[in-house]
């Protein structure tokens, strides 16, 4: 039995590694074989690993952010609106909303919409109190900080702050498939965003985003991997993520090489890297990646 | 009788300040500083004791950078810290991307303003200059 746990740890060490190391230089990036990892043995990643994971997922800020580089106007159509926080029967379905409303409110702060953000804070507040996480998410200071509108750089931190409390918590007391469900809520979120404004915004800088979201979607699958047998709801969105993950089968990622440069500036150091990553990815993989995003997103805000 | 509600009125309100404000005073003050142009995106608290060994900086973080984005990594250090907080980033080939330390002259930025041009995984590595015992937080921010 010992001698079965130390092979299986060894297992998921070496798979986990090799996970860290796939990118290479001037090589394509292709998705390393750890999804391909049994279900029991993912179940044995450390704390520490999914911590990391966890970490790794683009913050829906840094995507609300790029829209305002791009110039591309706000719009409520992209939020998911249509959820009701009332109606969220089963601990799954408040934890993934409450990751794919956190994302909506990281838009709405970046493009200070402080009315429609208070109707999300209160739906974020019920979800959370209803996963037993009311305690992290400081709703009133989040609100006062909104209307004010003075202050982005406080609001962000509270309420970046309150779903990393949150998420910690979580993992903290063996829920972590919780946890798991808000991290994958909050990327699925944020790429449906990315994904509806590439239509109406074909810029090649949204585009590459897009595509380069293959370098992390191995990571949001190790997360949600522990649990696919878990019961039907976790089955199926594991099935959802193969799919999306399907679609960026055959999209490359290559590297050029370079030595970043550095500046002194304002007491600080300025570096610019000088080395690159190049997306390649065909307007049919995009338009399949935009339509199966939406699907499974809609799928999931409709089944709420 | 009107002093003691007005002194309570005054334990209340500072009570309901301090709750609302449960993040770490060191993170808070760091953002801040980080000026009007950056936009918070994460933070690691540093704390680690007097290191024995030389070599690699010990509190070590990933996170995903991505291409044409510009990041402020901003280093803080508490009062009572001995040491002053250093950054190294290194890419998933393990290669350094930046420094907060330059060894040639022996300075320590406090800040580092990051173009990246490419997306991946970076490690962060953080530690106080010269192993010393220290307490600081590091906060990665978004700039225009």
């Amino acid at each position: 039995m010992r001698g079965r746990l130390v092979f299986i740890l060894i297992t998921v060490l070496l798979i986990s590694f090799s996970c860290r190391n796939s990118a290479k230089r001037n090589a394509d990036f292709v998705f390393p074989e750890a999804d391909s990892v049994p279900v029991g043995e993912a179940e044995k990643l450390s704390a520490e690993a999914i911590e990391e994971i966890s970490k790794n997922i683009t913050s829906p800020v840094e995507i609300a952010n790029l829209l305002q580089v791009l110039a591309v106007p706000y719009s409520p159509d992209y939020l998911a609106s249509s959820i009701d926080a009332n109606k969220q029967p089963t601990a799954f379905d408040k934890a993934l909303t409450l990751g794919i409303l956190g994302a909506d409110l990281g838009y709405l702060n970046m493009y200070e919409k402080t009315g429609s953000s208070i109707d999300i804070l209160s739906s974020i507040r019920k979800l959370a109190e209803g996963t037993r996480v009311g305690q992290f998410f400081d709703f009133e200071t989040i609100k006062r900080l909104s209307l004010n509108k003075s202050n982005l750089d406080s609001l962000l931190l509270l309420s970046i702050d309150s779903y990393t409390k949150i998420d910690k918590y979580l993992r903290d007391n063996e829920r972590g498939q919780l946890s798991s469900l808000m991290i994958i809520g909050v990327w699925l979120e944020g790429q449906y965003l990315a994904t509806q404004v590439v239509k109406e915004y074909p810029d090649p800088i949204l585009k590459d985003r897009i595509g380069e979201q293959k370098i992390i979607l191995n990571d949001l699958i190790m997360l949600a991997n522990p649990y696919c047998n878990r019961d039907s709801e976790f089955g199926s969105l594991c099935k959802d993520l193969q799919i999306i993950k399907e679609k960026y089968r055959d999209i490359r990622i290559t590297y050029t090489l370079g030595e970043p440069k550095s500046v002194e500036v304002d007491g600080g150091l300025k570096v610019e890297q000088t080395e690159t990553s190049v997306v390649e990815m065909t307007d049919a993989q995009l338009a399949e990646i935009i339509e199966v995003t939406k699907i499974i997103r809609n799928k999931l805000i409709t089944n709420n | 009788m009107k002093k003691y509600f007005i002194t309570l009125f005054f334990l209340f309100t500072l009570g309901a300040l301090v709750m609302g404000q449960a993040t770490d005073p060191l993170v808070s003050k760091c953002v801040m500083n980080a000026g009007p142009n950056a936009k918070y995106l994460k933070d690691f608290r540093v704390q680690l004791s007097k290191s024995t060994t030389t070599g690699e900086l010990r509190y070590k973080a990933q996170m995903s950078l991505w291409k044409n984005t510009k990041y402020r990594f901003s280093m803080c250090n508490s009062e009572d810290s001995k040491g002053q907080l250093i950054l190294t980033i290194k890419d998933d080939a393990n290669k350094v991307v930046l420094s907060s330390f330059d060894q040639k002259s022996g300075k320590a930025y406090p800040f580092v303003i990051f173009e990246c041009y490419k997306s991946g995984i970076y490690t962060l590595n953080y530690d106080f200059l010269d192993g010393q015992q220290g307490s600081g937080v590091g906060v990665v921010s978004m700039v225009r």
